[in-house]
């Protein structure tokens, strides 16, 4: 209980460092003199002490939304799959929920987006809406594809049953899922080449666009939901796609999961260094892509012999 | 005459919950309408006619109350019969709907042998007696689909609902499409038993194009009520996606997951009663004060209207299945009879099914965008036009009506064990198998799949853990003590105003581009340059109409060929009779062979011999030679 209450813990504190991880080593890439680590902790506390700015067209949600915005993602970290073998996971809750739980939260950002009455936010909840259209059905898809693999569809017995008895006979659709899986967590986390999280050019900006308007504290909790999110799909890649090192004890294994997340951060940031930001109208391409591979991941499954 | 099985009282439960919150709208909506006596006696001899559709125990009482049904929901279309649009929307329903009555009289008079009075379960002797028991089932499907407004014959929902009083909208999409939805349950079972594979795939593939279509069409609506009433067709989809699942899996003798599935499709019928009927209450409330239908003219509506704005946003959520609310349970169970698909011992299934998963959950996706754009460009942000501006609370009984209605559908979310333990006797009386006990195995907190290893969800766990995080939020940002203020939206050093904001057209944008060749959209793009630029105007308008290609490929083109050949006739019939009477001949000689086809035992040998002599008599006598 102590290990599952601090690796909640843990992936809490650590989202903030992730994000400004993959930032640093963009810049390092790029020659440029990296940001601090820690600048994700200096950010959330400078947000924290400013004043609010509530904007006068606004309604009441803009003042309710945030918090919802973030406690569906707060609520799923509860039940991402265990660290460490042994360790108290909540074994129930399947992939379903943890889809819903996150577009719960991007539906109240959309709707934050909207709220204040400017041409931005409603510009980014579109682009959003449409973005988070298609991610839908890959998702369900790749997630219905790994729990058969895994012989559950309960998001943390899967985590532990793919890292007690890898697939061995299944690793074509493993892989097929890992790939539409990693499409969908950079769609998600809106990082290039489907949104760059940088910007703040009318043309290309999704995130930023809906809470142009937010500020103070609102944009803090908005931020922090930002990094949970991405910690969230980091670590449902980590255990369900590099299920490994359950077995050792508990601060290897952590140590050992902790490295995976920044390595799949790692990934992230040269991806985002490689690639171009695509128009909006070529991410369906991108997303078509992670739907044919979940689509191939279930056929070889079911191909190949279940 | 009547019966009062578990599955009847079932439904008669779904139109009383469904109608008695709205007799509390409707009441406060009266004062609206001219036609008051009118109104009223028709609303009241709907809701009993609905009644008696689900309680009658042979076929005639059945067709006396669904007639009964069409034709008081007809004429409540016509309550306010002020403009062709109406009237046209109103021929429409009228038609749509007798034709699937043609159908089920058709159905009827083959499973009763002529005697209407004989109850459901002496039907099934006669019905296993008869040669073409699919051709019954595509009676039954045609006669209750056009009502349900399943694709194809899903077109007239968009033009009648909108006509229609909103009291009046509510109950009929809520409440009238699960009628026929309970047609479907009773015949299937009591009647039609067996089935065959074919079957159960046929309902699948119906219910996911439903979806799809369903939503594709509401996202680009821009009249909320027709917006609502092609959420019914994609809510109609995924009740039959259940439901298809459920016959597929009786039909390959997995017993409990045909149950389990069935189960979800009941379950999705209820919340798509209560959360549907609440989605029409508060548009008919926004409707009531802005008087306007188009959604481009709301905006800020939450501030004026705080009750309707709350309970639209609970429906919103559920009716886009996110959890931790009643759709989303509905939504889960069917998604989770779909991936018990893996248990079929039939590899070309197993490949489809993810097909219609990939369908499922794209409407699912799709849902979220549209419930955005209603819910976002109704009531948030600033106000549109000054009707908006205008626009405050309705009456205390309207508010009853929505805040019973939102009670519905939280008792919906919070008290599923018992929802879905009815459920469960229902199926019992269908003579499946009991599931509850294996769907809460271990008392109400969680919810199982009954598929080997299935999931697991918990909605009230999910809803405290969801309320009290938020709650916890909430407490902290408070104890801050954070100081606010209030200023302007940023725009780029502008003013923002209602004509910046992102329009309902706009936000639907990037979807209606990307299935642009589905949608094959009529724009209308006017700008006046200022003299000298091509870049800068100084008016412009664009606007953009969908037409839905089922309506354009489908019926327009079935119209132009009846149109076609009734010419024809005409022309052979004044002017050429001789080959008139020929053709009279050829159709008694069709009918007769036809008959002899459908009676007897059928033979291609005979089928084609009977087709040449068809073709011969044709040629001679109706074509003759080429002048």
């Amino acid at each position: 209980m102590t290990a599952y209450l601090l690796t909640i813990f843990l992936l809490l504190l650590i989202a903030p460092l992730l994000l400004s991880f993959i930032k640093a080593l963009k810049m390092q890439l790029l020659y440029k003199k990296p940001v601090s680590l820690f600048q994700g902790y200096r950010n959330f506390s400078k947000l924290m002490q400013k004043e609010t700015i509530v904007s006068e067209e606004a309604s009441v949600m803009t003042r309710v939304a945030p918090f919802l915005v973030l406690s569906p993602l707060l609520v799923t970290l509860f039940f991402l799959p265990p660290v460490v073998q042994g360790a108290f996971y909540v074994s129930f809750v399947d992939a379903f929920t943890i889809t819903g739980l996150i577009a719960l939260s991007t539906f109240f950002l959309m709707l934050l987006g909207l709220d204040s009455a400017s041409a931005f936010g409603g510009m980014g909840s579109s682009r959003e809406a449409f973005i988070a259209a298609l991610v839908e059905p890959a998702m369900v898809l790749t997630v219905f594809s790994v729990s058969m693999m895994a012989g559950d569809l309960g998001v943390g017995q899967a985590g532990v049953n793919l890292a007690a008895h890898f697939p061995q006979e299944h690793t074509a659709s493993f892989l097929f899922a890992a790939i539409s899986f990693f499409i969908l967590l950079i769609a998600e986390n809106g990082r290039i080449p489907v949104d760059n999280p940088e910007t703040h050019l009318e043309l290309t900006m999704v995130h930023e666009a809906m809470i142009l308007d937010i500020t103070g504290v609102y944009l803090a909790i908005i931020e922090t939901a930002a990094s949970v999110k991405f910690v969230i799909f980091a670590s449902l890649f980590a255990s369900l796609f590099l299920p490994f090192g359950l077995q050792y004890d508990v601060p290897i294994a952590v140590a050992l999961f902790l490295a995976k997340l920044f390595l799949i951060a790692a990934a992230v940031a040269l991806i985002e260094v490689n690639t171009a930001k695509l128009r909006l109208f070529k991410v369906p391409n991108l997303l078509g892509i992670a739907i044919v591979f979940a689509f191939l991941s279930l056929i070889t499954f079911y191909v190949l012999g279940a | 005459m009547f019966q009062f099985d578990t599955l009847s009282l079932v439904f008669t439960a779904l139109i009383v919950l469904g109608a008695v919150p709205n007799l509390f709208y409707s009441h406060g909506y009266l004062p609206h309408i001219e036609r008051k006596a009118h109104y009223r006696l028709h609303y009241l001899t709907f809701v009993f006619s609905m009644i008696g559709v689900v309680v009658s125990a042979n076929a005639l009482m059945f067709l006396l109350f669904w007639e009964l049904m069409s034709l008081t929901s007809w004429q409540l279309i016509l309550t306010e019969a002020k403009e062709k649009k109406t009237v046209d929307a109103a021929r429409f329903y009228f038609l749509m709907t007798h034709f699937g009555f043609v159908f089920l009289l058709l159905f009827f008079l083959i499973a009763t042998d002529g005697d209407l009075e004989i109850g459901f379960s002496a039907m099934h002797g006669i019905v296993s007696k008869f040669a073409y028991p699919t051709l019954l089932f595509f009676f039954i499907l045609l006669g209750f689909l056009s009502k349900a407004g399943a694709v194809p014959l899903h077109v007239w929902l968009p033009y009648a609902h909108p006509e229609a009083p909103s009291p009046v909208s509510a109950l009929m999409s809520g409440v009238m499409l699960k009628v026929a939805i309970y047609g479907l349950f009773r015949f299937l079972f009591n009647v039609l038993y067996p089935w065959p594979l074919e079957w159960g795939v046929v309902i699948l593939v119906i219910g996911s194009l439903s979806s799809l279509i369903g939503v594709l069409y509401a996202l680009s609506e821009h009249d909320i009520k027709a917006l609502l009433a092609n959420h019914s067709i994609e809510n109609i989809g995924i009740i039959l996606i259940g439901f298809g699942m459920g016959m597929i899996f009786g039909s390959m003798g997995l017993k409990v997951l045909s149950s389990f599935a069935f189960i979800a499709a009941l379950f999705h019928t209820f919340n798509h009663m209560s959360f549907k009927s609440l989605l029409f209450m508060g548009a008919g409330a926004v409707l009531h004060q802005t008087h306007t239908k188009n959604i481009e003219k709301y905006g800020g509506l939450i501030k004026a209207m705080p009750v309707t704005a709350l309970t639209f946003l609970l429906a919103s959520v559920s009716i886009s299945a996110l959890p931790p609310t009643n759709g989303f349970l509905s939504e889960w169970m069917i998604f989770q009879s779909m991936l018990s698909s893996s248990h079929l011992d039939n590899t070309s299934l197993k490949l489809a099914i993810p097909f219609a998963i990939f369908a499922l959950a794209m409407t699912g996706g799709l849902a979220i965008a549209c419930f955005v754009k209603a819910y976002g460009i109704t009531f948030l942000g600033l106000h549109r036009s000054s009707n908006a501006k205008h626009a405050h609370e309705v009456n205390g009984w309207m508010r009853a009506g929505m805040i019973l209605m939102a009670a519905v559908v939280l008792s919906l979310m919070l008290f599923t064990p018992f929802y879905i333990g009815w459920f469960d006797k229902v199926l019992i009386g269908l003579g499946h198998l009991s599931v509850y006990a294996e769907i809460f195995p271990d008392g109400i907190w969680h919810m199982h799949s009954v598929g080997m290893h299935g999931g697991v969800v918990s909605p009230l766990i999910l809803l405290g853990a969801l309320l009290g995080v938020t709650a916890l939020l909430m407490f902290g940002y408070k104890a801050l003590h954070v100081k606010e203020r209030i200023h302007r939206t940023w725009s780029c050093g502008y003013r923002t105003s209602a004509r910046t904001q992102y329009s309902a057209t706009g936000f639907a944008g990037p979807i209606r581009r990307f299935f642009g060749w589905l949608y094959k959209p009529d724009e209308h793009f006017v700008k006046e340059s200022i003299e000298g630029y091509s870049s800068k105007f100084s008016d412009s308008h664009y606007e953009v109409h969908v037409k839905p290609l089922f309506e354009t490929t489908l019926y327009e083109s079935v119209a132009k060929a009846v149109n076609r050949i009734s010419y024809w006739v005409y022309r052979l019939s004044h002017f050429e009779q001789t080959r008139y009477a020929a053709m009279i001949f050829n159709l008694m000689l069709s009918v007769l062979f036809s008959y002899r086809i459908f009676a007897h035992e059928f033979s291609w040998a005979t089928l084609l011999l009977e087709g040449m002599v068809m073709l011969i008599s044709i040629k001679i006598l109706i074509i003759g030679e080429k002048q």
